[in-house]
């Protein structure tokens, strides 16, 4: 097949960026990682760009594509070819340039190294030197953290490091909650602690481009709202985005409704919210800062509160409130819905025959 | 007339009643007939979420299960961010028996029905951008919006997660477009529209915040809109509140009209000032109206 | 010079990064220098599992499973090796467990194991379906928590030997650009494999043979290098691997007719037997016309969605979007494709070399645990437990207050070198070279040998290397991000490798193991091979030597599974 691809060249060395357009014959199960070794071999040998297993494990070839960050050997390009589309292939985002398509990961490295992204165990060695004893519930709550690759393609889109660069970021984060999760870590609290710090978990932006761009099915973002409940339930909730969380909480149990003119004094402290008491009257007038008083109360508004205090004496606040959710959550995921019998699947039209063993009257 | 649970959420319920008021005015001029939740609460806006996830769970279930009780198929929200929350609930539970099991035998120890009949979450985005919804919206935006150039904020959470949200691709989405083109609208490109308005930290980190929040409004200024349209009420609360602060760090004054969904639909199909209720905005839609008036 | 080090480790995937930190844990001061950043390394692509005999599914014993490990490598891994290798695997399981590695479960808590090809007891401890990828993470873990040095995508170019010792190793700074020396007073090379000398392979495109090649300019003898391991489920068209783990949990395999064919090949063991057993049974099938598109069919449809989602999610992924097709509905196409090369780098068992001062372990080493044929969990426990022995050693070693000196002629010989390569204009580029290289190797030297092919091949792998001497073209001519001139020379190790492989391949005038030649020589002959295969260079070519295998209780027996 014919494939088309407008790549956006880095020159090192004197700093220009120039888009440039290739056409190359490629076989029809081509990725683009395939269709970049086609221009690098036989078109331009100074194309650079990272690759390495071709089998989206070791996320060396992240990089963008019409902006959006992808592993390029994931990227089966038939279709686009087919439609005629001629796709623009440039480096990942929030990172700098380093030439072509590759770009400097060490920040995302410092990042990854700042979390302490090792096992500090909490535990002693199991007396017979064997392995500790726990069971795969209790391990798939990290799951999911552990399946990432550190390609960098949820930092490359991540709104918040865009906005600051100091922002810990989504791929540090998860990689925080692996150990935050994992029953055999034994700094649990000191690790939620530094999280809270100022571009910890509550500079996230929530705007799930990492959820989104992640080829792993991680979910970064999932994992920073596992690290905030469970800071939350271990009572580490001073920062300003803690309380703030805190405060719809209260409002839900109280009022039903948010209550939003007390949400600027519950996040911020009076005296901040006083600062912004010029920017309040001007939204005031515009009707933006409903009067607390009488307070907008949901009908039935008991049950509510009755359901919090139930659900809070069932322990199922923190990481567990969420990683409940994950089994149901990946089906979606997995797009399959997992209730054909055999007996269905083999009678498919157009199935695969039936497996056999010969001399063997009888299906296997 | 479908009938729909209509739950409109904190922010249209209190600082912009004017997006309730544009909305039920709207409805049947789009086959919807809305049967409006009383018995519920907020949905957590993915801070309970946070803060408290099982109780988010529960919440949530609570709102699907008087929505399921009203006899509907489907729960109609208008903001990104109710319908994210409510559709991962949802998802949750009608993807794991035990859990639903589980939450309803709590819903019930409380005296809230259980969540038996499954129904959909669907934004009204997603109601008038295709099918009948969008045929009847052709229709009734008989007045137009001649002339207009309307940028398209869609936000994030009406967009990403997309195996949750799903309606549309998150990276080149045209449900907005295509209702601003039904109404008779130009749209305006622009590559934030797709971006964060930075409003879930807009208190926490406020700087950070605002550096997201300059994004969308300066690149719809560049590229001449006359405004700027969201389906989103916490989007809509940042784009025009806190746009006021942009000109204390950077000196420009965009005056940038930010329109719900749907108040622009409701202008396109001829909806009185006191529905929409235009003065509630902080920056002034004035010389959109105008334009349109001219 | 860049850099000096106690231990300098060549390579960081699982067997550089355990010594390396094993190096650490004694004492020494640690450099690592890889190619590609470590979490990238080709042992995070491994998949089913890592094999030690604790027992936990079933009754297990280091001895059964040396038993087996002999008997899979067709009685040609050295016994001592096999035996200190299935002895101290346990504790390196548990120690990586320790270190937080994200093993699968059994109801009970313990570590779960599951079967695996040839293996007499479930004893492949595993992670779902990337147990590489949780090795590799967890090693990463350990280094970054020991703050060990590691110089990124540098690529090892040159050993450096002075004074009869292996001093250092001379690179190039592909982030940078440049030369850059770094010295140690011991090495340890931990380069990994070369399967990209075949055009479809498993293997990364990184799996050049760098480590075997440098050694072997250096006149280090290498080992075995005949047996390249056919693993029997590669996805076709791309040659990327399926695990065993599948057969493991089931999986059956079929040919065009639906026939689950293993049961005339191997009645007992059907799929899960020795990798070599089954690729040369699906070959057959193949060559017999009972395969579709050349390949069999891998079906796990009667495994259940459930199953393939928890266990085998990786391989699922991998099926849909390299072959299109949902393994829960439809059988997955597969055919024998190039994964492990057996032979490499002659060590003893702490890792030694001919020369003072160099080590090696994992897949470029030789030492041999693996012989003829490598039973599928091995490798992964080899570059664990032979990489913390060679740490130790090249610790050791290196503590004894030896310094560390490389003659500046040593870096000129190499500017002139580099220059040479960057000065070339016209002719061809690498990659017409890398493909005729690659295409002949599976027609000539692949699942079935015969000796003429092996005499074509050995003629044309001359003709290749004569092309690549007269020169080939780097078009880029820059310092940032070369990776163009890496090909290259990553292409010329592949060429002289191949040289090795094919001599060896055809002087084994017998079957055994991955080296099947039914033709001429259909029967395994202890009387004169149960011996290893040396390859040297010598004279700008390779030369051939034996050496006995080192045995201790197991009698060679015929195989049957």
């Amino acid at each position: 097949m014919q494939v088309g691809l407008k790549i956006w060249r880095f020159n090192s060395r004197t700093g220009e960026r120039e888009l440039q357009e290739y056409e190359i014959a490629a076989p029809e199960e081509a990725t683009l990682l395939d269709c970049l070794d086609i221009v690098k071999d036989q078109h331009d040998g100074t194309l650079a760009y990272r690759k390495s297993c071709r089998m989206m494990i070791c996320g060396s070839c992240g990089m963008r594509m019409d902006g959006a960050a992808v592993l390029a050997c994931k990227m089966r390009m038939y279709d686009i070819a087919q439609s005629g589309h001629v796709p623009v292939i440039s480096a990942m985002g929030n990172l700098p340039i380093v030439k072509d398509l590759v770009v400097d990961m060490d920040p995302f490295w410092q990042k990854f190294n700042s979390v302490n992204p090792y096992l500090q165990p909490g535990y002693e060695e199991p007396p017979d030197g064997k392995e500790h004893v726990i069971s795969q519930q209790r391990m798939n709550v990290v799951h999911k953290e552990a399946l990432c690759i550190n390609c960098g393609c949820c930092v490359s889109e991540c709104n918040a490091m865009e906005a600051d660069p100091m922002f810990t970021g989504p791929q540090a984060l998860a990689k925080a909650m692996r150990f935050v999760g994992d029953p055999r870590d034994g700094q649990k609290l000191a690790r939620l602690e530094k999280l809270n710090g100022e571009h910890g978990i509550w500079e996230c932006t929530r705007c799930y481009f990492c959820n989104e761009r992640c080829p792993k099915g991680v979910d970064p973002r999932d994992a920073i709202a596992k690290l905030g409940a469970e800071s939350m339930k271990e009572g580490i909730d001073r920062d300003m985005g803690a309380k703030h969380a805190k405060w719809f909480v209260t409002s839900a149990r109280t009022t039903g409704w948010l209550r939003e003119t007390e949400l600027v004094p519950k996040t911020q402290g009076i005296v901040s919210a006083i600062k912004q008491t010029r920017f309040a009257l001007d939204l005031a007038r515009k009707g933006k800062v409903p009067p607390p008083f009488p307070p907008h109360v949901a009908k039935d508004v008991r049950e509510a509160r009755r359901l919090h205090d139930l659900v809070r004496d069932q322990g199922r606040n923190g990481f567990a409130g969420i990683v409940q959710g994950e089994h149901a959550l990946a089906r979606l995921a997995h797009g399959h819905s997992g209730t054909e019998t055999l007996e269905e699947i083999y009678d498919r039209p157009g199935a695969y025959h039936r497996p056999f063993i010969a001399d063997e009257e009888a299906d296997v | 007339m479908r009938k729909v649970a209509y739950y409109k959420g904190c922010l249209a319920s209190l600082s912009a009643k004017e997006l309730d008021s544009a909305t039920q005015a709207l409805a049947p001029k789009v086959g919807l007939e809305l049967i409006e939740l009383e018995s519920v609460t907020c949905c957590g806006a993915g801070d309970i979420h946070e803060a408290e996830p099982d109780y988010y769970l529960h919440l949530n279930a609570r709102i699907l299960s008087y929505a399921a009780a009203e006899g509907v198929d489907t729960l109609l929200t208008v903001c990104n961010v109710c319908t994210l929350n409510l559709r991962q609930a949802n998802f949750m539970l009608l993807g794991d028996t035990e859990l639903r099991a589980r939450v309803n035998e709590n819903l019930v120890a409380v005296g809230v029905p259980a969540y038996e009949q499954d129904v959909d979450v669907r934004h009204l985005l997603w109601e008038i951008a295709e099918g009948e919804g969008y045929e009847l919206l052709k229709g009734a935006a008989h007045k137009g919006l001649k002339g207009l150039k309307i940028a398209p904020f869609y936000g994030c959470q009406i967009l990403r997660p997309s195996k949750i949200q799903g309606f549309e691709d998150p990276d080149r989405p045209w449900s907005l477009e295509r209702i601003i083109q039904a109404c008779g609208g130009e749209p305006v490109d622009y590559p934030a529209k797709i971006k964060c308005c930075g409003f879930p930290i807009i208190q926490a980190r406020e700087e950070t915040a605002l550096s997201e929040l300059i994004q969308p409004i300066e690149q719809a200024y560049e590229a001449g809109a006359d405004a700027i349209v969201t389906p989103c009420p916490l989007c809509h609360l940042s784009l025009d509140a806190w746009q006021s602060k942009l000109k204390k760090s950077t000196g420009r004054d965009f005056n940038m009209p930010i329109l719900h969904l749907s108040q622009l639909v409701g202008v396109a199909a001829g909806l009185t000032e006191s529905e929409l209720k235009f003065k509630r905005h902080v920056v002034s839609v004035k010389p959109v109206l105008e334009k349109l008036e001219a | 010079m860049e850099a000096t080090h106690d231990v300098l480790v060549v390579g960081a995937g699982c067997a550089g990064m355990r010594a390396a930190i094993e190096a650490h844990d004694a004492g020494a001061d640690v450099g690592v220098i890889s190619k590609l950043h470590p979490t990238r390394s080709h042992s995070g692509a491994a998949e089913g599992g890592i094999n030690a005999a604790l027992g936990n599914a079933a009754e297990d014993s280091p001895e059964i499973h040396a038993f087996d490990t002999v008997k899979g490598s067709d009685y040609l891994g050295d016994q001592d090796a096999i035996e200190i290798f299935t002895r101290e695997a346990p504790g390196d399981i548990y120690q990586l467990e320790h270190w937080g590695a994200f093993f699968s479960r059994r109801e009970d808590g313990k570590l779960a194991q599951r079967p695996f090809g040839a293996a007499g007891s479930p004893r492949t401890v595993f992670a779902a379906d990337i147990t590489g990828h949780v090795l590799i993470q967890v090693l990463y873990e350990q280094l970054v928590k020991r703050d060990i040095t590691v110089y990124e995508e540098y690529f090892a170019w040159k050993l450096v030997e002075n004074d009869g010792r292996c001093q250092g190793v001379i690179c190039w700074d592909l982030l940078n650009g440049g030369l850059k020396t770094v010295g140690g007073k011991t090495v340890v090379l931990a380069t990994g494999g070369q399967g990209r000398i075949y055009r479809t392979t498993t293997n990364a495109y990184a799996c050049t043979g760098d480590g075997a090649a440098m050694a072997l300019r250096l006149g280090l003898p290498l080992k075995d290098m005949e047996f390249m391991q056919f693993h029997p489920t590669t996805l076709y068209p791309t040659g990327i691997l399926l695990t065993e783990g599948c057969r493991g949990e089931g999986a059956y395999l079929i040919n065009s007719e639906g026939e689950r064919f293993m049961k005339r090949y191997a009645p007992n063991a059907m799929e899960l037997a020795s990798r070599d057993v089954v690729s040369r049974s699906e070959q057959t099938e193949i060559d017999a016309g009972r395969g579709i598109n050349g390949s069999v069919m891998l079906d796990m449809r009667h495994l259940g969605a459930e199953r393939i989602i928890e266990r085998l999610p990786g391989s699922r992924e991998l099926s849909m979007t390299f072959a299109g097709v949902d393994p829960i509905y439809d059988p997955v196409p597969v055919r024998p494709g190039a994964h492990y090369h057996m032979g490499g780098v002659e060590t003893g068992n702490d890792g030694e070399t001919e020369l003072t001062g160099l080590y090696a372990a994992g897949e470029v080493a030789c030492v041999s645990v693996h012989g003829a044929n490598r039973l599928g969990g091995n490798s992964l426990m080899e570059t664990i437990t032979f990489g913390r022995r060679a740490g130790r050693a090249a610790a050791e070693w290196a503590l004894s207050n030896t310094t560390v000196d490389v003659p500046r002629s040593a870096e000129a010989d190499a500017e002139r070198e580099l220059k040479a390569l960057l000065d070339v204009s016209s002719g061809e580029r690498a990659w017409q070279i890398r493909n005729d290289l690659g295409t002949s190797m599976l027609e000539n030297f692949g699942v079935f040998r015969r000796d003429e092919q092996m005499t074509t091949q050995v003629e044309i792998i001359a003709g290749l290397r004569e092309r690549y001497k007269r020169g080939v073209v780097v078009e880029d001519k820059g310092e940032v991000f070369n990776s163009d001139l890496t090909q290259a020379i990553e292409l010329g190790n592949m060429l002289d490798l191949a040289a090795c492989m094919l001599q060896a391949g055809v002087a084994r005038k017998e079957s055994r193991g991955a080296h099947a030649r039914p033709y001429d020589y259909p029967d395994r002959d202890d009387e004169n091979f149960m011996k290893h295969s040396i390859s040297r260079w010598v004279d700008g070519g390779p030369e051939l030597s034996w050496k006995d295998v080192r045995y201790t209780k197991y009698d060679p027996m015929e195989r049957k599974y």
